[in-house]
């Protein structure tokens, strides 16, 4: 519980304006982007600095208080979601670029800046930051960095771990330590790379040095319709196979592309069954180059209609109506949940039949809008909250992420697995590797105050012990049996 | 995968002087069966198990360590927990590339080689993924890769050593086309580890997007064993280049290097690789057969590359292997690898040579200068002399925000250097990581010393 001595002790480190008790305002914080979850926190605080981060979690850490930080709360697996009588720490505040190197093609960031404002300033000096989430209008780089975000350009670029040389850390009992340093490798265990894609369970990133690139002397992009989802997905293959490493290949279904084209009105084919979103970016000689061959792929794959962005601005338009596609969904359909799963790119068009037939088995429409190059699913799961179908829904989005797991791949590309899908974890892993994922925790945070709840399953959430990976042999004999 | 005779990687390599580096005369590896089971998962059991070999071994409390060398996860397992079971302390031992790195480890009571850890697992062209067994030579791997048109984009400079995946990993090394790759762990997309208590654990997965619970092989990478083995590991592989061109520009002076190199990542030419070697500078392009050509024609007009000669083929490939010979280093040399902001290039070099005037020993310095990844390489002189400039030089690193690991020294200057210099900050996160992974402090004990 939060007293009015430790209150006042926050209003101390931190200012009376960057605390915040009132019922009403602590109600905006309850949940993310995955707004399923909700709970109200006891307190939330605005630090301005690294310090007064820290001064927060000592705050924290002596009371034995749980707390989560916060960026734009745009996540989409409810990693950001509060913990009951607990404290969110937002980093809304820390949007200053506390360093930009264009010569050696770095920057360091708080961690409130936007994504896009991180390629914003870059752009001038002919930089930009790689990794490109869809929300990266609004979502953090500091959220980012828990989450180790990904986006439609991954496939050549990477994540944001790729991107990240060094962090300051507020670790969960308030010292403050760096990890990494100003190149990409350092002296010893790269805590770095541990940190990146923790999801706010070992402490709180306050300034982030980030690697920029420079600007591509050449983007072709293209859209190219398909009869089936099918012969799109051999597209896939093919221009994969092919030696080119595309900077984004994306696929919508027809649903998506309804979907979008309500908002956007971006150029799709309505009635295209499937259509591909190719990029490639480069020096301009090879990506002509290339591009070409991409195009013939496609026609030899039996694409009905390529359209080939002639301008920037039909490049960009073409990116907004895919990165719209989520917030898009609102045009038809009342609800709707966002799934991300990963399956092996070769095995794309089984994952999208299993999942048109688990979607009619369950009465409901599934659109599917996703990274095809890295065989990441994002199907939107759409329902009537009001008719009752949320339940149903949940189910189906819990099944299809199971399932990519069972096709070999993962329950999660890049939403993280937050408080959604914690329980899910001991699909794909066993129980003692979750165990030393526990011992990771451990050495990082024993008091487990930061951001419990979230990313391992835990006996409170998920009832019981944690489901075990598979059952002992002997077990599933009928020899022993669990107490 | 049995096409290579077993004990080949012995046969040509390591290197005989990082093997003297290691202690006694190695013994014949001890065999665990005269086949390899077929599943790797399938526990051996019996008088073939590693335990058994190395417990029979056991002469102990002597000099040289017993020595096992488990075929499959399991007899690695058996090795591992067995060894854990006595809190007998333990080495990892791939191809012995970089056993030198960090601090002495104390003679250990049980050497774990991992040259029968070498199998392909699987490899899925279509994919992009290949899973290995830790042992596998990367040399070796990128044979397998080749004929479907793929390797993985490492290039460091031990692989003629028959450096193993596991071991680069755990080294945290990487090669000059780090610049655009990154280095192996960032490749790794799912790894199975060996705890030191025999513990058996998974991270990641078999996708290239995954991001599902936390990144156990980044804790291993540039651990250099303190945490337990690299058991198997599951790759993202990239298309073979079909064509790769390098200039050449003779640069003597460490500020002009900073310049060309930072000129040459402004250009559109995309350079895969930016090395400096103290004499000359080394710019790497590649793409298609063309585009290849284009970007070695259009080299010289980069500012500060005006001047640049490109190599034919057999002249790319011997500068290369030059240039990774030098930052590997050779018996009698002291090897220190700095990581700092790029723009520090200059003064760490001018600090370089002032030190070599003091104290009497020659020095070359090698830059990944668009990184900022930087190769001190002590010669000549005796070991006080190299001793007071590693430790002087390390300071200046530090001073200037980097970080340093000691790859190889001259013979006597552990007794007059430590080997890690200040403790980073992150020092007590480490030590709790130790408590965690190895309580009782039985892998590569002395690693990083004094640090945990």
């Amino acid at each position: 519980m939060i007293d009015t001595a430790l209150r006042q002790e926050f209003e101390a480190a931190l200012g009376a304006d960057a605390v915040l008790t009132d019922p009403l305002k602590l109600r905006t914080y309850e949940c993310d982007g995955l707004t399923g979850f909700r709970e109200v926190p006891a307190l939330v605080v605005l630090p301005r600095g690294t310090e007064e981060v820290a001064a927060a979690v000592s705050l924290c850490a002596r009371a034995g208080l749980p707390f989560v930080a916060r960026g734009a709360g745009t996540g989409l697996s409810g990693g950001a979601v509060p913990v009951a009588q607990g404290v969110v720490i937002s980093l809304a505040r820390m949007r200053g670029i506390v360093e930009f190197d264009p010569d050696d093609r770095r920057m360091v960031l708080q961690p409130g800046v936007t994504n896009a404002e991180i390629s914003r300033v870059a752009a001038p000096h002919g930089l930009y930051y790689a990794p490109d989430p869809s929300s990266q209008v609004v979502c953090t780089i500091g959220g980012n960095v828990a989450e180790n975000s990904g986006g439609a350009h991954c496939v050549k670029y990477g994540f944001t771990v790729h991107h990240v040389t060094a962090l300051r850390v507020v670790l969960p009992d308030g010292t403050v330590t760096e990890l990494g340093g100003d190149a990409p490798e350092s002296e010893g265990p790269d805590l770095r790379g541990l940190f990146i894609g923790s999801e706010g369970t070992l402490g709180i990133a306050t300034e982030i040095t980030v690697r920029l690139l420079r600007t591509p002397e050449s983007v072709r992009t293209l859209v190219a319709d398909f009869p089936t989802a099918e012969a799109a997905g051999e597209a896939v293959s093919a221009i994969m196979a092919s030696g080119i490493v595309p900077a984004a290949v994306e696929m919508l279904d027809s649903l998506a592309i309804e979907a979008c084209e309500a908002a956007v009105h971006a150029g799709y084919s309505l009635d295209a069954t499937a259509a591909l979103v190719v990029e490639l970016d480069g020096m301009e000689h090879e990506c002509d180059e290339q591009f070409e061959q991409v195009v013939a792929l496609c026609r030899q794959k039996g694409t009905t209609n390529v359209r080939i962005a002639g301008t920037a601005e039909e490049r960009a338009l073409i990116w907004k109506g895919r990165k719209a596609a989520f917030a898009a969904m609102g045009r038809i359909s009342p609800d709707y949940f966002v799934q991300d799963g990963v399956v092996p790119r070769t095995r794309l068009s089984e994952a999208l039949t299993r999942i048109a037939a688990m979607s009619r088995a369950e009465g409901l429409r599934v659109a599917n809008v996703f990274h095809a190059g890295d065989g990441n699913l994002h199907p939107l799961v759409l329902f009537d909250g009001q008719a009752g179908e949320s339940e149903r829904a949940e189910r189906l989005a819990a099944e299809i992420a199971e399932m990519c797991v069972e096709l070999g791949g993962s329950l999660s590309g890049e939403h993280g697995i937050g408080l959604d899908k914690a329980c899910s974890m001991p699909e794909m892993f066993g129980e003692e590797d979750l165990a030393v994922m526990d011992r990771l925790r451990t050495a990082f945070d024993p008091d487990r105050l930061a951001n419990p709840g979230k990313v391992l399953p835990t006996p409170r959430l998920c009832g019981e012990t944690p489901g075990r990976y598979r059952p002992h042999p002997l077990e599933a004999a009928g020899m022993i049996e669990r107490l | 995968m049995t096409e290579e005779p077993r004990g080949a990687l012995y046969a040509d390599g390591p290197p005989a002087r990082s093997r003297a580096a290691s202690g006694p005369a190695k013994p014949e590896p001890s065999r665990t069966g005269s086949s390899k089971p077929d599943s790797s998962d399938s526990r051996a059991s019996g008088a073939g198990s590693p335990r058994a070999a190395a417990e029979g071994a056991e002469g102990q409390e002597g000099r040289s360590p017993s020595r096992v060398r488990p075929s499959g996860l399991a007899e690695a397992v058996d090795a591992v927990a067995g060894a854990a079971a006595q809190r007998r302390t333990m080495l990892f031992e791939g191809a012995g590339t970089a056993l030198e790195w960090g601090a002495p480890v104390a003679e250990p009571a049980l050497v774990v080689e991992t040259s029968g850890l070498d199998r392909l697992i699987s490899h899925a062209p279509e994919d992009w993924t290949v899973g290995v067994e830790a042992g596998m030579p990367l040399a070796r791997l990128q044979k397998l890769l080749a004929p479907a048109g793929q390797w993985l984009p490492v290039d460091p400079p031990t692989a003629d050593g028959g450096a193993t995946l596991g071991g680069l990993l755990a080294g945290g090394d990487a090669g000059p086309r780090r610049l655009k790759y990154g280095g192996l762990a960032d490749l790794v997309i799912g790894a199975t580890l060996v705890l030191p208590n025999g513990t058996v654990a998974r991270t990641g997965g078999d996708v290239i997007k995954n991001v599902a619970g936390y990144d156990l092989a980044k804790l291993m990478s540039g651990s250099l064993g303190a945490f337990g083995l690299v058991a198997r590991l599951n790759l993202r592989v990239h298309p073979l280049p079909a064509a790769t061109v390098t200039v050449a520009l003779p640069v003597d002076d460490a500020a002009q290097a900073l310049d060309a190199a930072r000129a040459v990542m402004r250009s559109p030419l995309e350079p895969v690789a930016v090395e400096w070697d103290g004499r000359e500078l080394l710019v790497r392009f590649q793409g298609t057969e063309e585009s290849a050509a284009a970007r070695g024609r259009l080299a010289p007009e980069v500012p500060g590359l005006a001047g640049a000669r490109v190599l034919d083929a057999d002249a790319e490939q011997a500068a290369w292997r030059r240039h990774l010979g030098l930052l590997r280093g050779e018996e009698g040399e002291t090897v220190l690898r700095a990581a700092t902001h790029p723009a520090r290039l200059p003064g760490l070099a001018r600090r370089l040579n002032e030190l070599t005037r003091e104290t009497g020993v020659e020095a070359r310095l090698l830059s990944g200068v668009a990184q900022g990844l930087h190769t001190a390489v002590l010669r000549g002189g005796d070991a006080a002399g190299h001793a007071e400039c590693l430790t002087a030089w390390r300071e200046t690193v530090h001073q200037a925000g980097g970080s340093v690991t000691l790859r190889r020294r001259r013979e006597g200057v552990d007794d007059l250097a430590a080997a890690w210099g200040r403790a980073p900050s992150a020092t007590p996160v480490l030590r709790s990581l130790k408590r965690q992974f190895d309580p009782d402090d039985i892998c590569a004990p002395g690693r990083f010393a004094p640090w945990f």
